[in-house]
């Protein structure tokens, strides 16, 4: 079977270079901008592009026969030093091909939506050039056939997340909310720069000069000893914790709201935060091999899903609400991979990335009819103002809540059973808790938003739904949503188990068999949670709620239980403390003063030279004649 | 007739410096139309030389003319460099005497008759051939330099040059006269082939050598032979400053490569030697261009220094398999620069050169942002800066002198070249980050505005793709 195939290339390049045009475009027509029409057009090429060459990759390898399933395609050597040998490549095997499946699918549906969405906005053009970048980095970190080519899209899904939060750049807040993500990130950043490091440093003489890609590393890994496996793991994974938000590093993602509404979505659903647990998943054979690495990543996991899942419960701004949810449900992802049940976790990132765009689209339409109101609490009742968003959003609700037969529900159950046929029924037990959570803050949103009395009579009656531009998107983001869950109908339900069938050649995993009546009351128990949540939040918020201050725990949780001020008080300031030291005290004194010494001599000496060009011609005649002589004796010398 | 081929471009050029010639009798004889024939002779020849290049085959005699003219891959490279500087200094001076006086159409045809002695003497591989080339290219230069007879200082910079040229001119028929007393032939070829059974060190040999390079040491300003270069460069015109700085330099060093390449035994004996010069000239022209206030005379005193990593080059080349392609690399990004700057310089100066000093600069990225980011690239290129072609050449030169154990000597280069950012950066300091003083405007375009920005995309063009020669 032939591997080698020359259009994976175009799938990432399509939206850089169509983010290359915007660019220009934008760049050269500031001042008076060209249509929107043409800037939506030469947009969407790029994602839609992308979108057929996936499709073609996955026709190729579903061809293919199951144990040797991946297209590579190398371009060039990028470069080669000693026995690290990096090959500028792509990769496709069926891990990789489902993120593009979904990234190009969801991209380009919101896409679409941005363009109902951002209409009127000044930038129009800058948006979409970083949208087109965002994606085509993504697309990069998902194709990369190594981990330094996967290491281009990681930094580059960074900057773009960095330009897409910060993108109403005028309000100090947003740019702070940029810098915030960007520098977050780069702590992350170096967790996956120094576990690439030491993955190579423990492998470079198993690989003995071969390519430094997921193919040769595969090949070798057995030649990694333990503890610097051990190392490897645990480094990337705190470069996962900071692009994926988990503990202690997803603080950026509830201020990353600062950007436009697709944009969340975008980082939330497609983009960005699930390269974590892609890039845990691809390392799976390493986990395999080094379970304490896994149970790391699993408790992270499944405290993370309970930490923002508490937070979440007591916030009032709808996409912070949004935004700790999804925190909450990486969290469980981890959890997931971090039991070895990689396909669950994908799984979940799948379905998960249909409801999030789902519910961050439908808020979007909620703040966009209410000209940019996002507190819950001056919403209500807007379901007959807004019926479509209504019914959307209830679905992504119980989507994200997991109730039976929406997406979430079968991928979330999936992890939660594999967590307990594997022995962790810890993990299972906090997981169960924190989808009763879950249930109840998302509808407690939706209570609030369209249910009850309108409390703000002014901006309810101006709310309307939004052009069909950005609903279409959402109805079948809404369909993705009740029925992406079906694409792994697990064996209970006579499933044939489609998505975990296709990606078991990329990864290393054991399925552990238990008891169909374990899996049975397992299920029961977390439907009956869930719904347990769901009844709560409707007693409590369905009629006349009540928005009195919090007290208490409920206070303290919705300060976020005052995590970024800890950060700031003991990690922010005494690092701004040193760095005031070093430029107060080191720079001026110890390293300015012999450069400043040596730029003096030479400042001096070049004084003395220019002495030496006197202007007279006879002068200059002379130090020829001196150069002469002296050369003549140098030479007599050697005679 | 294939040895005819090679020549055709010197012949194009000579037969333009003639003509314009006769056309300066014309009653009716304009500068400006002879600037623009001048500039289609540069243009024809250099597109000969590059359909000689590409189309005839390495098969023609290296040695053309009865051994009195050689051709090689390195001369013709040298070649291209001169008639491409030659293009553009035309199109400065088209520009500069719109404002400046005191061209006639003579001029046009002594830069076509130094172009022609150039040629020759990057080509000749006999020592009287050579020193005809040499003085056919130096009395067009001298008659350039002094060509603004009203000027004092264009004068007092022509006779300094005069004098000290003429004296360096003697040591060079000295020591063809030493050579030929000991090799028994003025021509290369025998000159090798004596070398091949005697040693270099001989005293008459030794001594021919020396007083040969003197001269060219003289003519590329080496240390302790520099100290004209920077009242000459400063006194002459801009446009011809940038020619002297480049195509002279360029068919320099092309005849002392050539020379030094004849033999093994010939280069081993000097390595010492050069060595030393070349650390001499680098650091000596960079304490010089500290010193400096005035633009030109700092990039006088650079081209010092740039002829110190040329010197290197020259250390390091291989006599078995001599291509030059190094040393060519670096004086054609070492040419587009120096161009282009004088070209900003003949374009920003206006009348009588109003813009010269570091402090003449100040402001000018708000005043004219595209000529202060061209002559930031050429800066830039000048001090090394990737992505530029300055930084590929030093890159060349640096790892050629690795290559051939002279590893003090590259150490030495990149210190030199860091130092060099001292006086490059200070101007686009003074471009960049203070406020303008005066408010003198150049307007419209003109052909030297259209060249500096032809020379900027050539310094990219040139160091993103690397002519291996």
């Amino acid at each position: 079977m032939e591997h080698t195939v020359n259009y994976l290339v175009c799938i990432p390049l399509l939206p850089l270079a169509g983010a290359f045009v915007l660019g220009m475009m934008h760049m050269f027509t500031c001042k008076n901008p060209l249509p929107e029409k043409l800037y939506s057009f030469l947009a969407m090429l790029g994602p839609l592009g992308s979108l057929i060459f996936t499709l073609i990759v996955f026709a190729t390898l579903r061809e293919m026969p199951a144990e040797s399933r991946y297209l590579t395609q190398d371009l060039f050597t990028w470069f080669s030093v000693g026995d690290l040998h990096v090959d500028m490549g792509f990769f496709a095997d069926p891990l990789s091909t489902l993120f593009l499946l979904f990234v190009t699918f969801i991209g380009s549906l919101i896409h679409i939506y941005s363009i109902g969405y951002m209409a009127g906005e000044e930038n129009f053009g800058k948006y979409f050039a970083y949208f087109n970048l965002f994606l085509g980095s993504m697309l990069i970190l998902v194709l990369g056939n190594g981990p330094v080519v996967m290491f281009i899209g990681w930094e580059a899904v960074g900057l773009c997340s960095y330009l897409l939060i910060s993108f109403y750049t005028k309000e100090r807040d947003n740019v702070l909310a940029g810098n915030k993500a960007f520098i977050v990130n780069r702590v992350g950043d170096l967790g996956f720069v120094l576990g690439v490091a030491v993955l190579f440093w423990g492998l470079h003489s198993a690989l003995g000069g071969a390519g430094f890609d997921y193919l040769n590393i595969k090949a070798s890994a057995s030649s990694l000893t333990g503890g610097a496996g051990l190392a490897v793991c645990l480094l990337l994974f705190l470069g996962a914790t900071g692009k994926s938000a988990q503990i202690p590093l997803y603080v950026w993602l509830p201020d990353a709201m600062a950007g436009p509404t697709p944009v969340s979505a975008l980082i939330h659903a497609a983009t960005m935060v699930t390269a974590g647990v892609y890039m845990v998943a691809r390392f799976s054979f390493l986990y395999a091999s080094f379970p304490l690495a896994g149970d790391v990543v699993a408790w992270v996991g499944i405290l993370t899903a309970l930490l923002a899942a508490i937070i979440g419960c007591f916030q009032r701004d709808i996409k912070k609400i949004l935004a700790y949810s999804t925190v909450s449900q990486l969290g469980y992802m981890f959890a997931g991979v971090g039991v070895a049940a990689y396909s669950a976790g994908i799984f979940h990132v799948f379905t998960h990335s249909f409801f999030k765009a789902l519910l961050f689209l439908g808020a979007g339409s909620v703040i966009y009819g209410l000209h940019h109101e996002q507190d819950i609490w001056k919403m209500g009742g807007l379901k007959k103002k807004m019926p479509l968003t209504w019914i959307v959003m209830v679905i992504g609700a119980l989507a994200l809540a997991g109730f039976p037969p929406f997406a979430g529900f079968f991928s979330k159950d999936e992890i939660l059973f594999m967590a307990l046929a594997k022995g962790h029924w810890m993990i299972w037990l906090i997981g169960v808790g924190v989808a009763g959570l879950t249930a109840f803050y998302s509808f407690r949103l939706i209570f609030l938003v369209f249910h009850g009395e309108p409390r703000d009579q002014k901006s309810y009656e101006k709310a309307h739904e939004p052009p069909p531009v950005m609903t279409i998107p959402l109805i079948i983001l809404a369909v993705g949503a009740t029925f992406a869950g079906f694409f792994n109908l697990p064996s209970f339900f006579a499933g044939d188990s489609m998505v975990s069938t296709w990606l078991a050649p990329s990864l290393l995993e054991h399925h552990s068999e238990a008891s169909r009546v374990t899996e049975g009351v397992a299920m029961v128990l977390s439907i009956a949670v869930v719904l347990l949540g769901i009844f709560y939040a409707w007693k409590t918020f369905a009629f006349k709620p009540q928005d009195k201050p919090l007290t208490g725990f409920a206070k303290w949780a919705e300060d976020k239980f005052y995590v970024d001020e800890f950060y700031n008080a003991f990690i922010v300031q005494p690092w701004i403390a040193f760095g005031r030291t070093i430029s107060n005290f080191i720079e001026p004194n110890i390293v300015d003063f012999p450069i400043k010494g040596t730029a003096w001599l030479y400042g001096v000496l070049g004084m003395l030279f220019k002495v030496f060009q006197a202007g007279y011609v006879r002068v200059y005649a002379i130090y020829m004649v001196i150069g002469l002589s002296l050369m003549s004796i140098f030479l007599s010398q050697s005679l | 007739m294939h040895d005819f081929a090679s020549f055709l471009p010197l012949v194009i050029t000579c037969a333009g410096a003639l003509l314009l010639m006769l056309y300066a009798v014309c009653p009716k004889a304009e500068q400006e139309k002879a600037s623009l024939m001048s500039m289609g002779f540069f243009a024809v020849a250099f597109f000969a030389q590059l359909l000689v290049v590409c189309t005839v085959s390495r098969s023609v005699f290296p040695e053309t003319f009865n051994g009195l003219l050689g051709v090689s891959s390195f001369t013709n490279a040298a070649c291209l460099i001169i008639y491409a500087c030659g293009f553009f200094t035309t199109l400065s001076s088209h520009t500069y005497f719109r404002e400046n006086h005191f061209a006639t159409v003579e001029f046009y045809s002594l830069l076509l008759f130094s172009a022609v002695g150039m040629v020759l003497l990057s080509m000749a591989r006999e020592l009287i051939t050579a020193f005809i080339a040499l003085e056919i290219m130096s009395l067009a230069i001298y008659i350039l330099v002094g060509f603004n007879r009203a000027s004092s200082r264009a004068t007092e910079a022509l006779f300094k040059y005069f004098i000290l040229g003429a004296f360096s001119g003697a040591f060079f028929c000295m020591g063809t006269a030493m050579i030929y007393g000991a090799a028994g032939s003025t021509r290369f070829e025998s000159i090798a082939e004596w070398l091949a059974f005697n040693p270099a060190t001989t005293p008459l040999m030794l001594g021919g050598a020396f007083f040969l390079l003197i001269t060219i040491f003289f003519k590329i300003s080496a240390f302790p032979f520099h100290a004209w270069v920077l009242d000459v460069y400063d006194g002459s015109s801009n446009p011809i400053t940038g020619f002297m700085a480049t195509a002279l330099k360029t068919a320099a060093f092309a005849l002392i490569a050539n020379f030094l390449a004849l033999s093994g035994n010939l280069h081993d004996s000097w390595i010492t030697g050069l060595f030393w010069i070349a650390v001499f000239t680098m650091f000596g022209g960079n304490l010089i261009a500290i010193g400096q206030d005035n633009i030109k005379r700092m990039i006088a005193a650079s081209g010092i220094v740039h002829s110190g990593y040329l010197l290197i080059a020259l250390v390091a080349i291989n006599s078995e398999h001599f291509s030059g392609a190094v040393i060519a690399y670096y004086l054609a990004a070492y040419s587009v620069a120096t161009l282009g700057m004088f070209a900003a310089l003949s374009w920003l100066g206006g009348e009588g050169e109003k813009r010269v000093n570091f402090d003449d600069f100040k402001g000018l990225a708000k005043r004219q942002p595209l000529a202060a980011a061209t002559i930031t690239i050429f800066l830039l290129s000048m001090a090394g800066i990737p992505p530029t072609a300055g930084f590929m050449g030093k890159f060349y030169i640096i790892t050629s002198a690795i290559t051939a154990g002279q590893i003090a000597l590259g150490v030495l280069g990149i210190i030199s070249s860091i130092l060099s950012m001292w006086y490059y950066l200070r101007l686009i300091v003074s471009m960049y980050f203070h406020d303008a003083e005066e408010d003198f405007v150049v307007n419209g375009t003109s052909l030297a505005s259209i060249s500096t920005v032809a020379l900027a995309i050539g310094t990219f063009a040139i160091g993103l793709f690397p002519l291996v020669l």
